[in-house]
């Protein structure tokens, strides 16, 4: 039995050495929102060249695996996906983490990771040469319907302020287009700056959009961050077994549903989280519950994600074309040490690739006691801390993440900008998951189609290329399905006489970055007219005026999305209006929490503010240092003893003496150095 | 706040300068420690590979690591738009690409000019290239071009970006063989080639490198090279087959502006001697890299020439002036 000879090579004891090492570094990268997979594995890669091939490869496969799986205790804990791919993780996650199910959360993630991890490193054991045909059997028009696949979660997250939610995805559409156009070629909504030409970067607009707020409204009130029940506090491994077990036909519909966006070139882990969220929803029968903390939200969106693991290294064994970006660097890695990529490499190279997916799957495996003795420590962690400690190193990982991806102080300032924006909009009902998608989808959206409209063009074909294929088919379907489901669970829900899906998914409203403390009253339906709706509405229609006016100076292919999403939002805008003058809107109902301190967020806002632009004055430690305590200042809310305050001055030099050291002398990131360091 | 971040950095290089003793900053010593090798593009790019396979062996030439980073956005223009802002002490170098460089700033208003930029060595270029799926029923050059004449627009192009050196190779061939094709934009190698693959396209105007990787799965029509290359004796050139097109795509790295001039010709050197080793030799000539050593000596020259090749390049794109 040969593959189990290879399954014995991968177990060697350096190799299972490497697999933990790896699980557990990527896991502690994938936590902090900003450090990437890509930039651990890009780091890593050198030292892989003296090893044995298998052996660096497993190595990187576990980084890669586990930074995947640690985005969602970020996701959890403070509602910021650690990595792209946990996007969706927040919209449930968070909610069960505040309500005191942090540490179930946690422990769900893991499972579903778990599970999602091995049927993803299974199917490229024994299907990878049949799978890699979906790589190429997905065009421009498949990857334009999925991206509007992923678009129509919108009208589930945002059921009964259907509106707003559709205002939000055209934000984050244009902002998705800001940069030098792929298609095209021109040079848009940049303002004029330098630091916009490559667009506004996924990662620093997550961080923003949606960790801001929660800093935010964090230091308003002397609540602890994360409610804890007696007896709720270990991560409750017996009770997550049985919810994982009940949700068995969701994991593994999600892990398949992973696999397969995995291999997709062109779409990646956010996608597939996005697209199983959405199926998860829609064949629950809890899906009313979904977005309020109902853990299918969690395992689904956690399985597809490391299913993507193992699907998109199938493309990039088999066909030399790389699923993600971190399999692009293992790739790169591979030919480095002399193998040749493609259709044989299974047959000419079988002991290095099947001993490195053994590993993969053995690392996977190992991710289970890591994952949980880490994601314990975290849960505690976070729980533990004293808010006038956890704000200020919450806000210094968003600096770090957001500065990380480019080196570039700029995305730290993108990032607080937009967070300062997500909050007033999340305040007005306008929630921050909308832009998200719109920002993560837009590109891939737009390219599908202009590509898809090229094609057809030329060969005289274009509703056949956009609505003929069998797999477009099969997308739109699934896409109006999920459209339409929500009308029809409603419609339901009447027949039988049970209280309405949207008055109970009203109450979910402000979601995720405003979950109320209170418990919620039922919402009456009685007219009020939204007027704070309605001025943001008007802004927007101004925005989207100038930007339809800078689209119109553009080359066609640039043009077609700037001019079609402005008109659409300045439309809607143009509705919302109308409705809140008639008072037919629908206010957002975001009760403070009593004794909230309206002078404390702008004291945190103004501090982030100036820690962002005066790092290049001061330099990065001081500013980092000064803003640390000051921020620790604005979130205590008692009298502290002398003694208390020294230990935490102690700790915030320990903490961004850290960071620093990590940044300047691990990842080697150009740290802008002012007057002082 | 840019101006007062450059001021604090030409201050700080000039204490610098001031306070060194000439001897401490020799080129002789160059590097000491650790070096970083920032990427404009995506890992998986031809950039990557072929940093990827020169880091292998920059510790044995320099004595010191380099540290490969992506720093990808707007074609490459981010990063380019911010090298001049990294201090010019030799540890941060810069993959810089033709025509890239020199059609960017003719096409829009990029955040800096062709001219700020300073190459310092050239290390290879990648041949323009024709391919097809392998089974496609164009078998030679001379089917495809029958075929659209037959079909004007009809036929379709994969290739990456646009006002690359694919698109460019795409309008200059429309021109000489008296065809008229469209060009499909993807955003990189990684999404045209499953393009070309799954029969999304008729074509795809891609590099050598690609029939490297994807061997029998694709069928290189022709390369612009003068001569056939010696991995691929089988495949005709353009020239031969009566279309002047001999172009490519060249890779090299830069160094900031206000890098001195013996750490420009140390850096060109370093990337000089690692294009001597005969591994990494056959690593990049099994990819279908060729190699090329424009050192920092010769940049000047070959700028100028580049620069008058791809005006007309520019003109037939529609972009520039």
């Amino acid at each position: 039995m040969e593959l189990f000879d290879y399954f014995l090579n991968a177990l060697t004891p350096f190799n299972l050495m490497l697999a933990v090492v790896g699980v557990v570094l990527g896991t502690v990268v994938g936590a902090l929102p900003g450090l990437s997979a890509t930039m651990a594995v890009a780091v890593l890669v050198p030292f892989t060249f003296t090893m044995d091939p298998a052996a660096g490869l497993i190595a990187l496969g576990a980084i890669y695996t586990g930074a995947i799986y640690g985005g969602a205790f970020a996701a959890i804990l403070v509602n910021t996906p650690g990595t792209p791919s946990s996007i969706a993780t927040t919209f449930d996650g968070y909610p069960m983490a505040r309500r005191g199910d942090g540490g179930l959360a946690v422990t769900l993630a893991t499972l579903a990771s778990v599970v999602g991890g091995l049927i993803g490193g299974f199917s490229l054991l024994f299907l990878a040469p049949p799978l890699a045909r979906v790589a190429l059997a997905f065009g421009p028009p498949e990857y334009f319907w999925l991206a509007l696949f992923g678009l129509t979660l919108i009208s589930a997250l945002s059921v009964g302020n259907t509106l707003k939610g559709l205002i939000g995805a055209c934000i984050g559409l244009l902002l998705s287009m800001v940069g030098v156009a792929v298609v095209g070629g021109d040079v848009r909504f940049t303002a004029g700056f330098p630091a916009f030409l490559g667009g506004i970067d996924i990662v620093s607009a997550l961080i923003g959009l949606y960790c801001v707020p929660v800093i935010i409204d964090l230091v308003a009130t002397r609540d602890p961050h994360l409610k804890v029940e007696h007896g709720h506090e270990g991560m409750r491994l017996r009770e997550a077994f049985g919810i994982a077990w009940r949700d068995k036909f969701n994991v593994v519909r999600s892990s398949i549903i992973g696999t397969v966006i995995g291999i997709l070139p062109g779409a990646g882990g956010s996608i597939a989280g996005l697209v199983s969220y959405s199926e998860a929803r829609r064949s629950s029968p809890r899906s009313s519950e979904f977005g309020k903390g109902e853990p299918g939200g969690v395992i689904a969106t956690e399985a597809a994600n490391n299913a993507t693991v193992g699907g998109g290294f199938i493309p990039t064994l088999v066909l030399g074309i790389p699923g993600t970006p971190p399999d692009a660097i293992i790739l790169g890695a591979l030919l480095v040490q002399g193998i040749k990529i493609g259709p044989t490499l299974f047959s000419s190279e079988g002991h290095v690739v099947y001993t490195f997916i053994f590993g993969l799957l053995i690392a996977t495996a190992i991710m289970l006691p890591v994952g949980l003795l880490i994601g314990r420590y975290a849960y505690k962690s976070v729980v533990a801390v004293p808010k006038a400690m956890l704000v200020p190193t919450v806000a210094l990982l968003t600096v770090i993440g957001s500065f990380a991806i480019h080196s570039n102080l700029q995305d730290a300032q993108i990032m607080f900008g937009l967070g300062v924006i997500s909050w007033i909009l999340g305040r007005n009902g306008y929630d921050a998951s909308p832009i998200v998608l719109g920002i993560v989808l837009g590109a891939i959206a737009e390219q599908g189609f202009v590509q898809t409209y090229l094609i057809g063009n030329a060969t005289n074909n274009l509703g056949g290329m956009f609505f003929g294929r069998p797999i477009s088919i099969g997308i739109i379907v699934a896409a109006t399905l999920t459209l339409a489901y929500p009308f029809y669970a409603e419609w339901r829900a009447k027949r039988r006489g049970q209280v309405p899906l949207g008055a109970v998914a009203a109450q979910a409203e402000g979601h995720p970055a405003n979950i109320q403390t209170a418990p919620v009253q039922p919402t009456v339906r009685a007219r009020s007219h939204d007027w704070s709706g309605v001025i943001i509405a008007a802004v927007l229609v101004v925005i989207a005026a100038v930007m339809f006016r800078e689209a119109r100076g553009m080359s066609v292919m640039g043009s077609v999305f700037p001019t079609a999403i402005t008109l659409g939002l300045g439309g809607l805008s143009l509705v919302l209006i109308l409705l809140g003058v008639l008072g037919r809107g629908h206010p957002a109902t975001t009760p403070d929490a009593q004794g909230a301190s309206s002078i404390r967020r702008v004291l945190v806002v103004v501090t982030f503010g100036l820690w962002v632009w005066l790092i290049p004055v001061l330099g990065f430690a001081t500013t980092s240092l000064i803003a640390f305590i000051a921020m620790a200042f604005i979130a205590e809310h008692d009298p502290v003893p002398a003694k208390t305050l020294m230990i935490r001055g102690i700790v915030a030099m320990v903490t961004v003496g850290v960071f620093w050291w990590i940044m300047n002398d691990v990842l080697l990131l150009r740290i802008p150095g002012g007057f002082l360091i | 706040m840019r101006f007062l971040k450059t001021t604090i950095l030409a201050a700080a290089t000039l204490a610098m300068t001031t306070a060194m003793p000439v001897s401490a900053q020799s080129a002789a010593d160059f590097p000491t420690k650790s070096m970083t090798y920032i990427l404009p593009f995506n890992a998986g790019g031809e950039s990557d590979i072929s940093a990827r396979f020169q880091q292998a062996h920059w510790k044995e030439v320099t004595g010191q690591d380099v540290v490969v980073q992506y720093q990808p956005g707007g074609g490459g223009a981010q990063a380019w738009s911010q090298l001049n802002g990294i201090a010019g002490d030799g540890y941060t170098i810069m993959g810089v690409n033709l025509p890239h460089i020199i059609l960017q700033p003719m096409a829009s208003e990029v955040g800096y000019k062709t001219d700020d930029l300073v190459p310092v060595h050239m290390f290879h270029y990648t041949p323009d290239a024709l391919l097809v799926a392998k089974d496609s029923p164009y078998e030679t050059l001379a089917d495809l071009v029958e075929y659209a004449k037959a079909n004007p627009g009809m036929t379709t192009f994969a290739g990456s970006a646009v006002n690359s050196a694919n698109h460019v190779a795409q309008v200059t061939f429309d021109g000489l063989a008296g065809i008229q094709s469209t060009y499909i934009p993807f955003s990189g190698t990684g999404t045209a080639t499953p393009a070309l693959l799954g029969g999304q396209t008729v074509g795809y105007w891609g590099y050598s490198t690609v029939l490297a990787s994807q061997g029998d799965q694709v069928r290189m029509l022709a390369v612009a090279t003068e001569e056939r290359m010696p991995a691929f004796p089988d495949v005709p050139t353009f020239k031969e087959l009566g279309y002047d097109l001999v172009s490519g795509a060249y890779r090299g790295v830069g160094v900031p502006a206000s890098t001195p001039e013996e750490l420009r010709t140390r850096v060109s050197d370093i990337i000089e001697e690692i294009n001597q080793n005969p591994d990494f030799r056959k690593q990049m000539e099994d990819a279908a890299f060729v190699l090329t050593d424009i050192t920092y000596d010769k940049m000047g020259d070959f700028m100028a020439k580049q620069k008058a090749a791809y005006e007309g390049a520019a003109e037939v794109l529609g972009i520039g002036k």
